[in-house]
């Protein structure tokens, strides 16, 4: 009797490690994804550059930066998170994906890890090009590379929850509308607070840390129970 | 994994889940839970404008200095609203806690049943959430001279409210029932999460211009006791009517249930004759006005009515 070495059952980490990689791949081969948000990212400024081009001169543009930034910023990745799920959905990668025997939570953290890479790749060109249109004129701070660490933690949490919400929203009529109407409320707390932290830091006045830290704390608070809440609900949602 | 299986109507043969329906002593006390929330608000709007005092006791005509700040005649008035502002948002989060609850209900069990009841409170939870919102403008007016102001909690509020309309938005979006069910419920949990953070943000924000009432000196007993009572018939008012609409939706179900058994067994129909349902049209009609009169045994003989609808079929088809 030939005794055959039962293949060795894959850990969670490689599970995760493979999703992950076939989502960059793919994008990596198609460039779809970062071409089409990257664009988009350019079109919203130029709409900026129309809306504010009676009033740039009169207004500190220094003080709304932050706002618009994450106009930008909502505004690109809802483009992107409703197509993260509509190529797979239309393919039937996703009917693979489920067949395999493993967490299905797993899914969810290498689409949010995913989805979280495209968009800081995209707020890499993107707040750069902010700031070469806008920004070149004006003076700002010396605290100005602090805006990083909103940006990071703003996009997380959009991750994590757009995921989860573009994973519901692919079932359903009119998925790029629901997208909308459901992401933008619930993420709210935290736009709102990486709006104030991001304004603190390009504004960078003497008690800028007051304005920075606090929404800071919020920011990452309510992404990890976001997370945590996204993470335990994804197995219901993806499983229906 | 358990959980996961498709067919979510037919599963759960375990008894141990209670589901709630309609009828028993939750209907039986609605219609009177209705007539005291009638009367308790009643109460507490004369009680509001007739015997609770204004703030800390201040009579002023003109203007004057309560605290630190200038009161008007005008703001002790507009002050009335308070009132009824905070007990309709009390009972908005308490339904949605419980939708909440049934939310999770329904992603243990997988049972129908618990998202019927979780819709029903979340549309309770709307019509409280824009009771609040109509009320608390009002206030902004009169209070702060302004419609709107993006203070946290009018904004977080504002956007729970968005949250609840988003869930019948998703909920007419979707028309697989299983799915729908677990969407919703998931929405009604992230809901959920939003009330503490809305909650907080008064506490966490300094600031925050939204008074905070039980901490900066708390009410008098008048005002207290004028809370109380509004509190108390709101919730009244929201029990009866979250009993209501749950039992118009089981019924619902139900006629679709019988007419799913009508359209499906004919021959066991003891109205069309044996004759399929789609051509007795009068049948169909009487099944839906009256029920089933007789039900043939498994032997064949027909059986008489007892009285209940629920008792003449099986249970699984009528859920």
């Amino acid at each position: 009797m030939m005794q055959y070495a039962r293949p060795k059952k894959p850990s969670t980490w490689q599970h995760f490690c493979i999703l992950l990689r076939k989502d960059l791949r793919r994008e990596f081969r198609t460039r779809e994804m970062l071409t089409s948000m990257g664009l988009y990212a350019l079109l919203v400024i130029i709409v900026f550059g129309a809306a504010l081009a009676l009033t740039a001169r009169d207004i500190d543009i220094v003080s709304m930066g932050g706002g618009l930034i994450w106009v930008l910023i909502v505004f690109t990745s809802l483009l992107g998170l409703g197509r993260s799920f509509s190529y797979e959905k239309d393919q039937g990668c996703i009917e693979g994906v489920l067949l395999v025997p493993m967490d299905r939570s797993v899914i969810f953290l290498a689409k949010a890890v995913a989805n979280m890479l495209f968009m800081l790749v995209v707020e890499v060109i993107a707040v750069p090009l902010f700031y070469f249109f806008f920004m070149t004129g004006s003076e700002t701070s010396s605290t100005f590379l602090w805006i990083i660490a909103p940006l990071v933690l703003g996009t997380i949490g959009m991750a994590g929850i757009g995921t989860m919400l573009s994973t519901i929203t692919m079932h359903t009529r009119a998925a790029d509308v629901m997208l909308a109407v459901l992401f933008v409320p619930i993420i709210f707390p935290l736009l709102y607070a990486c709006t104030t932290a991001t304004t603190a830091s390009i504004l960078g006045s003497v008690a800028w840390m007051d304005y920075y830290v606090i929404p800071l704390v919020i920011a990452a608070g309510f992404d990890i129970i976001m997370l945590l809440v996204c993470w335990v609900l994804y197995d219901f949602v993806i499983s229906s | 994994m358990s959980r996961t299986g498709g067919s979510a109507m037919a599963r759960s043969k375990d008894k141990s889940v209670k589901l709630p329906d309609a009828g028993g002593w939750q209907d039986a006390i609605a219609v009177p839970a209705a007539i005291a929330g009638a009367i308790l608000t009643t109460a507490g709007f004369l009680m509001a404008f007739l015997w609770a005092a204004p703030v800390n006791g201040a009579a002023v005509n003109g203007f004057e200095m309560i605290g630190d700040t200038v009161v008007t005649h005008q703001q002790l008035i507009s002050q009335k609203i308070f009132y009824f502002h905070m007990p309709a948002a009390i009972v908005s989060f308490f339904s949605l806690a419980m939708a909440a609850f049934y939310g999770i209900r329904f992603l243990m069990t997988h049972e129908q049943r618990f998202d019927t009841c979780s819709r029903a409170l979340m549309e309770i939870a709307l019509l409280f959430v824009i009771m609040t919102m109509i009320t608390g403008d009002l206030w902004t007016r009169f209070e702060w001279g302004v419609w709107w102001t993006w203070e946290p909690r009018l904004t977080t509020y504002l956007i729970l409210m968005l949250i609840v309309i988003a869930y019948f938005v998703l909920r007419n979006a979707v028309d697989e029932p299983e799915k729908r069910a677990t969407f919703a419920s998931v929405v009604s949990i992230i809901a959920l999460v939003d009330v503490p953070i809305c909650f907080m943000v008064t506490r966490m924000i300094p600031s925050s211009v939204h008074p905070v009432v039980l901490r900066e000196g708390g009410m008098s007993f008048d005002m207290g006791v004028t809370v109380l009572v509004v509190l108390i018939g709101m919730l009244c008012l929201g029990h009866a009517l979250y009993r209501l609409r749950f039992r118009s939706l089981r019924l619902r179900e139900r006629l679709e249930a019988l007419k799913e058994i009508l359209d499906e067994r004919p021959m066991d129909n003891p109205f069309s004759g044996g004759l399929p349902a789609a051509v007795s049209p009068v049948a169909v009609h009487e099944a839906r006005e009256t029920g089933p009169k007789t039900v043939l045994r498994p032997n064949g003989e027909p059986r008489p009515n007892k009285g209940k609808i629920r008792s003449e079929y099986p249970t699984c088809l009528l859920r």
